[in-house]
């Protein structure tokens, strides 16, 4: 047993000295930005992978990085607020010379962003705002609100102004969900011939919305469409209403992900708005490499990028959450 | 004459308490068909069973292996794996590097390797439990984790779409696992009712079943009765791996579509269905029928709210005191009993 623990305890300080050992190397450097001669390093943070969305920001922000010149390392938070905490540490301890972070939560999210800050590392936000200034060095989203009233114009054209219709809301904790709503309706609103019927968080989960879909057509035969805050809740509102034979009802998402370009084009559901997060991830790259070499970004610390709508007529103009470029098409 | 109709009295209310999950299905019904109208719909209530019938499939494999004194976390990551296993077969197929080659297999082969992925991550669970003796919690946490992280690696995070197949690879008619079958009931209804049936048999006529109430009951009595106690847990484990992997089918059947994450925290509805159920989570106590009965009220329970159209938020206050109220109740039966 003697022996055993010995053992253990080896391999435990093995592996101390193995997690410190880059933290310890660049400890006696003189901090970040003053070593050209050495690669420089980006934390990239975001949720998880398992919605294309995220892993589009991700994959974008990694590979501009690596274009200029820098090294990465990215983790997801899981939307969990003290495993985005630990997540900081562990970039603290590493000295990297920027964080671009989807962050997890508007408010639980500023004490970390600011412990990064008075370690001296720069945060630039993407996707989601927090609720202060002044803390993080950029905070780029996309312009939800602007998202929603397009999405929504476009329901009301496809609907010809009148009608009843269910509406799917994102989890409601999230401010994404109320922005995207409280867009939907200040346009939706004000046809005096259009009735919303129903209205139901499906926590922006494909399976939940079916579901749902499926029990609330029941109470509402005669609808005309969904909207749905996100594509994921948008498709399995489709699945749900072809299973119902009402295939041919209006429903338009919100997100722009390659599986709801491919219904649209499929003709499917009828439209979604796409979020440039690919361009928005590569913007803050862009941000935190002017932030580190000119010390400034050059630009205010709130950006808000605008939405583009999709439809079948222009579905094949777009990418992995971007506008494919002319000369790449 | 007193005491005699005071017994007849304990009796019935002994009785009220037998049939409280079922009570409480029959209030919950006639309370939800007068608030809405549509509730007692014929086609409603084809819908509500076959939205019943995913967490019921789980908990039909749940209960076996509380029965035996076990717990398994693992179902709705199994679920996930295997969705995300049928998806990949039927849309991308099989890519054999070494031969540069692409295998695409008919759809029924594809249901049956998924289900073999079910009862294989089930048998490990088994295996650490029965033969190695790591407790039931850990093994199957353990499993949560690397199911769900092996079916996020299959697709790299992204969903498997259209899993309609095509005529030329010969894989077509996977949603027909999701949609409309014999008599007009959803398939997946005709699933959980002959696995119900199925269950219902093995678990109080056969001599496993009375293995695994003994193993649940008491293990030490049951190994020296002459029980072979490991190859009872291990089995337990594999049948709740096979409908954690039917519940995977169905679900990427309905939606068209398979994705990794399906299926998180689907280990608590099926363990709150087979609780409610009046199944005893320290093993050897409870039924089949009754974990049915506890599936309804919590799928009733939601598919009323949502008709209603009360607040999501609202819907798992009210989920959750009635899994807490079933409990309270299961235990003044226990003390009275």
């Amino acid at each position: 047993m003697g022996a055993g623990t010995r053992r253990l305890t080896r391999c435990f300080v093995l592996l101390c000295c193995a997690a410190l050992s880059p933290a310890c190397s660049s400890g006696t450097g003189s901090e970040t930005a003053a070593d050209p001669g050495r690669a420089r390093l980006i934390a990239v943070i975001t949720p998880s992978h398992d919605n294309p969305f995220f892993k589009a920001e991700a994959d974008a922000a990694s590979a501009r990085a690596r274009e200029l010149g820098y090294e990465v390392i990215v983790n997801v938070h899981d939307d969990d607020a003290n495993k985005q905490d630990q997540l900081i540490d562990v970039a603290i301890a590493r000295k990297v010379s920027a964080i671009v972070l989807d962050n997890a939560g508007a408010d639980a999210s500023v004490a970390a962003i600011s412990k990064a800050r008075a370690a001296g590392i720069p945060s630039i936000l993407i996707d989601r705002e927090i609720n202060v200034t002044g803390v993080a060095a950029a905070q780029i989203v996309s312009n939800n609100y602007q998202g929603a009233t397009l999405g929504a114009e476009e329901f009301v054209r496809l609907l010809g102004e009148k009608g009843s219709y269910i509406e799917l809301v994102g989890r409601e904790s999230d401010t994404n969900a109320a922005v995207r709503s409280r867009g939907f309706h200040d346009v939706l609103d004000k046809y005096p011939d259009l009735r919303m019927v129903a209205r139901q968080s499906a926590n922006w989960d494909q399976r939940e919305a079916f579901q749902k879909t499926e029990t609330l057509i029941q109470a509402n035969r005669g609808i005309s469409g969904v909207i749905a805050g996100n594509d994921t809740m948008a498709l399995g509102a489709m699945a749900a209403l072809k299973g119902a034979g009402l295939g041919h009802l209006v429903v338009v998402g919100f997100d722009g992900s390659p599986d709801a370009i491919g219904s649209i084009k499929a003709g499917e559901i009828k439209a979604t708005v796409l979020q440039p997060a690919a361009y928005i991830a590569r913007l803050a790259v862009d941000q935190a490499h002017a932030l580190i070499t000119k010390g400034s970004t050059g630009q205010p610390e709130k950006q808000a990028i605008d939405c583009e709508l999709v439809t079948q007529a222009n579905a094949g103009e777009f990418g992995i959450f971007q506008r494919i470029s002319k000369e790449a098409r | 004459m007193a005491g005699h109709s005071r017994s007849e009295g304990r009796s019935a209310a002994a009785l009220v308490m037998k049939l409280r999950a079922l009570i409480a299905l029959a209030l919950l019904a006639v309370t939800f068909s007068l608030l809405s109208p549509e509730f007692l719909t014929a086609s409603n209530l084809s819908i509500l069973v076959k939205h019943v019938a995913i967490n019921a499939i789980l908990a039909i494999g749940m209960t076996f292996v509380i029965l035996s004194g076990g717990i398994d976390l693992s179902v709705g990551s199994i679920a996930g794996l295997c969705g995300v296993v049928a998806g990949g077969l039927l849309s991308r197929g099989l890519e054999l590097q070494a031969f540069g080659v692409v295998i695409y297999f008919h759809t029924w082969l594809v249901v049956a390797i998924a289900l073999a992925v079910g009862m294989a991550v089930g048998a490990l669970n088994g295996w650490l439990v029965a033969r190695l003796g790591v407790a039931p919690f850990i093994a199957t946490l353990g499993s949560l984790y690397v199911a769900r992280g092996a079916a996020l690696l299959t697709t790299g995070g992204a969903t498997f779409p259209n899993l309609a197949g095509s005529a030329a690879l010969g894989n077509r008619g996977f949603a027909m696992l999701g949609a409309a079958g014999v008599l007009g009931l959803p398939v997946p209804v005709w699933v959980m009712a002959l696995l119900a049936v199925a269950a219902i048999f093995l678990a109080a006529y056969t001599p496993f079943g009375r293995q695994v109430y003994a193993v649940g009951g008491n293990e030490r009595a049951a190994l020296l009765a002459g029980v072979r106690v490991g190859r009872v847990k291990l089995f337990v484990y594999v049948i709740s791996g096979f409908c954690s992997a039917l519940v995977g089918l169905i679900i990427a059947a309905q939606l068209g579509a398979a994705h990794p994450a399906t299926g998180q925290t689907f280990e608590l509805n099926a363990i709150a269905a087979v609780v409610l159920g009046g199944t005893s989570l320290m093993g050897g106590r409870g039924t089949i029928a009754g974990t049915l009965v506890g599936a309804f009220v919590i799928g009733v329970l939601a598919d009323g709210l949502v008709l209603l159209g009360v607040s999501e938020f609202w819907q798992m206050v009210v989920k959750g005191l009635v899994i807490v109220l079933a409990v309270v109740l299961d235990q003044f039966q226990r003390r009275s009993s």
